[in-house]
């Protein structure tokens, strides 16, 4: 009996103890079936020789990184496969979408179609092996893209001068951004109706003494301490949670004299910055756990009813404010205002850094079969029509054109605010964000997305205060050496070293604390190797602005 | 399995033996089979660690074969960068871990065994085992919450006036080790206690009858009956545990960890992740975790070793 168990067990412990080697290269073991697609390669000559639907129509699979548990069976998506005569098999990514990209791409098992983040290098490592398809000879295939994207396939270039993708969300989008969200009935009350409703900024000081105000007229709310700001948790970018580099007019990257570009540490005013957020948290006005929150912990914070702000994006509240308007009083909502760095113009901040290049990169995988129905696909989705389609729905149904205006019919823009999440599944408009344009309509000036027809209060808000504070990052996205490189190694070492001083710096005791936290970070990033890092970063800058003809 | 002192058969005989247990033979096959191609076959993805390997559209096999040689490239620049704080954090982790979660199931079997009630014995049992099958996503946050500023401990610790000011449990690297090794423990401890159970149940009651006959109270009878009789699963335990120190969780560490305390919560499991699959350096997340497959290798032969020397049972 012993024997036997102890069989059985040494069999457990020979699988777990390869487990580990197993792991790391299961994504190349089960790649090699799906390896042989030289024909793509052929120019011109495009036709439809992959899978058949049973309706006879080809059948196009599409791995959207944005669909989490979405299926692809709506109203919307039923009329989309009529119109383009496609059949999409939708890709769901289970757990990670970034880790299901990054082994669909060793494995070579990507599907026809892939949705990734234009944000991070996943995009370049899918260029660099090979796996897109030039969409530049097939221009005259894509009449509506051309149409449609205009100059921003020029930015969306790959260095060899070609086009591999298509953007989502491409376009000047001077949505605001970034700033002080804060409690608006507790601002009326400890500034006045007239002052809560302005437009003018606040400077830092000011917002300093108006939180050191609250703590002492508010000791406690709802039977709890109260917190005068509650921050998002520190990302894996070192923009200081956005609102602080923007108060000071930084942008991704500190380009020196010289045009060189360093990360944001070395930026002239970075220390200032870092020194308001750490006299935030010395004087207690931060919330202490800013650093270990998570979005369910924060938004639950933001729903005691005992905080006074958020330091953020407009919109990161909304759920919160949601709940503080029923539970409290109909004022009990966050809504956005401008704070500057002392002695900055208002003028000047990049509290709305968006990229006009969109968040997402769409594109067709030299996987596809059907190369033809795949292309006419991504044009008419990429055309108003299209656009028209999967952000304001069937027309004569979801809406029409009233006086030549586009005009939601019936009461579904009033359902949507009730319950956004079902009524985006159940009609299916705005549901697949696919090939989106910002801008407004140009026949008859309305917004791209039918459920943004009418701005709410948080919206307004953010509009009306949160001005002059937009730029476009699209000139240093994408920058960071990537994939199996000396420097890509480095650089992440960088990102380690930068992500984790900062909150402790934020935390520091002392300001004396806090720059020693800082030149610390300074020596480890030397030694790290940050000057190779920016160095190819450099390089890579300098190209582009050739490419993009801007130099 | 090799018999217990093997009486040199002759040559012809183990031919002849070999054909009479046939059947025996064709009923591994699966199995084999399985750990070939499950088990062995993607080690040679492993030849990844010594290459600069870059997917491209000539396939998997061509992309690996013809990926350029950099030999010990990527073990060098891991062992000469952030080698030793991730050993640090993956040995504390696991070893404090050890240190609670190993001696836990042994003490809830004992225990339970000593229960008489069955009902009781029941529910305690359902109770401890019960965290096994929650996720590590929620049990994360339980712990988030647990432990947060306003949350339920510091609360306790407050109004008990051990502590004045909350104290931080997510910001002090220090702290996250224990937190780690008690969720662990937590976790883990009912379910690893059914083994001893098992274990117990073996046990001849004629000794504890035998004992008490003698006048043996409880705690003798723990001591010289329950606790000899399991010795050998403690010991088949504990090599299973300790060739599986370099294994101390995955999710745990993304979870409930931090960019502040990162370099306390970053172990080699994490750190293979985020270079190999989150930033796509396939070769190098390779060389990472090949170092803790033979790490781990070595320690199970190790430990193996010892506990054969020390009280003749071992695994192999």
């Amino acid at each position: 009996m012993k024997r036997k168990l102890a069989l059985l067990l040494t069999a457990a412990l020979v699988a777990g103890a390869l487990g580990a080697c197993a792991k790391t290269s299961s994504g190349g073991g089960d790649g090699s079936a799906a390896s042989d697609t030289g024909s793509g390669d052929a120019v011109a000559a495009v036709s439809n020789e992959g899978e058949m639907a049973e309706d006879g129509t080809p059948i196009i699979s599409f791995f959207d990184k944005n669909s989490g548990t979405r299926t692809f069976d709506d109203p919307i998506a039923q009329e989309l496969m009529k119109r383009t005569g496609v059949t999409i098999n939708l890709i769901s990514p289970t757990g990670d979408p970034a880790e299901k990209l990054s082994l669909m791409l060793a494995g070579q098992d990507y599907p026809d179609i892939v949705l990734m983040d234009r944000g991070s290098d996943i995009v370049n490592q899918y260029i660099e092996a090979g796996a897109l398809v030039d969409l530049s000879q097939y221009l005259d295939k894509l009449p509506n893209v051309a149409k449609m994207y205009g100059e921003t396939l020029n930015k969306t270039r790959y260095t060899d001068g070609d086009n591999y993708y298509l953007s989502n969300w491409y376009g000047y989008d001077p949505d605001p951004v970034n700033g002080f969200i804060m409690r608006y009935d507790i601002m009326i009350d400890l500034v006045g109706q007239e002052r809560a409703d302005s437009d003018e900024p606040f400077t830092f000081s000011e917002m300093v003494e108006l939180l050191k105000q609250f703590k002492e007229k508010y000791p406690q709310m709802n039977g709890a301490d109260s917190v005068a700001l509650v921050a998002a948790e520190p990302g894996t970018s070192d923009n200081l949670n956005g609102v602080f580099a923007g108060m000071y007019g930084m942008k991704t990257y500190y380009v020196d004299d010289n045009g060189d570009l360093h990360y944001r540490v070395s930026h002239p005013e970075y220390l200032d910055a870092i020194h308001d957020m750490n006299l935030l948290y010395r004087e207690g006005l931060l919330d202490k756990e800013w650093t270990s929150n998570n979005e369910e912990l924060r938004n639950q914070k933001l729903s005691q009813g005992n905080v006074f702000g958020y330091i953020g994006a407009y919109w990161d509240p909304w759920t919160p404010s949601a709940a503080l308007k029923q539970s409290d009083n109909e004022n009990a909502e966050y809504l956005a205002y401008k704070v500057v760095a002392d002695g900055h113009d208002a003028d000047q901040t990049t509290l709305s850094g968006r990229s006009s290049l969109g968040w997402d990169a769409i594109a067709i995988t030299k996987n596809c079969k059907n190369l033809d129905a795949a292309l006419a696909f991504v044009d008419y989705c990429a055309s108003q029509e299209g656009q028209d389609l999967l952000l304001w729905g069937i027309e004569g149904q979801d809406w029409e054109f009233v006086d030549g205006v586009r005009t939601p019919i019936g009461d579904i823009v009033q359902r949507y605010k009730a319950d956004p999440t079902n009524v985006v599944n159940d009609t299916g408009i705005t549901k697949w964000t696919w090939f989106v344009k910002n801008d407004r309509h140009e026949d008859d000036d309305t917004t791209n997305r039918i459920f943004w027809n009418e701005q709410d209060r948080s919206a307004q808000f953010a509009y009306k205060n949160i001005t002059n504070a937009y730029w476009d990052t699209a000139e240093f996205d994408n920058l960071v050496p990537a994939g199996n490189s000396t420097e890509a190694l480095k650089a992440q070492k960088v990102q380690d070293i930068i992500n984790q001083a900062y909150p402790n710096m934020v935390n520091a005791a002392t300001q004396e604390e806090c720059d020693a936290v800082y030149q610390q970070m300074m020596t480890d990033l030397e030694q790290a190797g940050i000057a190779d890092v920016e160095a190819a970063m450099t390089q890579s800058y300098k190209d582009r602005m050739e490419l993009w003809g801007m130099n | 399995m090799a018999r217990q002192k093997p009486a040199r058969p002759p040559k012809k005989a183990l031919k002849k033996r070999l054909w009479n247990q046939r059947y025996l033979f064709l009923l591994m096959i699966p199995a084999v089979v399985w750990v070939a191609l499950i088990c062995y076959a993607p080690m040679t993805g492993l030849y990844m660690a010594f290459t600069n390997y870059r997917p491209t559209q000539s396939g998997y096999w061509s992309d690996l074969l013809n990926a350029p040689f950099v030999g010990m490239d990527w073990f060098e620049y891991f062992f000469q960068n952030d080698f030793g704080m991730i050993m640090r954090n993956t040995l504390a982790t696991s070893l404090l871990t050890l240190l609670f979660s190993f001696p836990a199931p042994i003490l809830i079997a004992v225990f339970l065994n000593e229960l008489k009630n069955m009902k009781v014995k029941k529910a305690v049992q359902t109770a401890s085992y019960l965290p096994y099958f929650i996720s590590w996503v929620i049990a994360s946050n339980i712990f988030l919450t647990f432990l947060s500023g306003s949350g339920v401990v510091n609360d306790l610790l407050m109004a008990l006036h051990i502590i004045d000011e909350p104290v931080l449990f997510f910001q002090n690297g220090r702290y996250f080790w224990w937190i780690i090794a008690f969720a662990n423990t937590w976790k883990n401890m009912g379910y690893n206690a059914i083994i001893y159970l098992a274990a117990i149940s073996g046990v001849d009651q004629g000794l504890y009858e035998a004992a008490e006959v003698d006048g043996a109270n409880r705690v003798q009878k723990i001591w010289h009956i329950t606790l000899p009789a399991i010795r050998g699963t403690i010991c088949i335990m504990l090599i299973l545990a300790i060739g599986g120190i370099l294994n101390t969780g995955f999710e745990q560490q993304l979870l409930m960890g931090n960019n502040a305390i990162l370099n306390y919560s970053d172990v080699l499991d994490t750190y293979a992740y985020r270079y190999g699959l989150t930033k796509g350096m396939y070769s190098y997340g390779t060389a990472v975790g090949m170092f803790k497959s033979v790490v781990s290798f070595i320690l199970v032969m190790g430990a193996n070793k010892i506990t054969s020397k020390l009280n003749d049972t071992a695994l192999f």
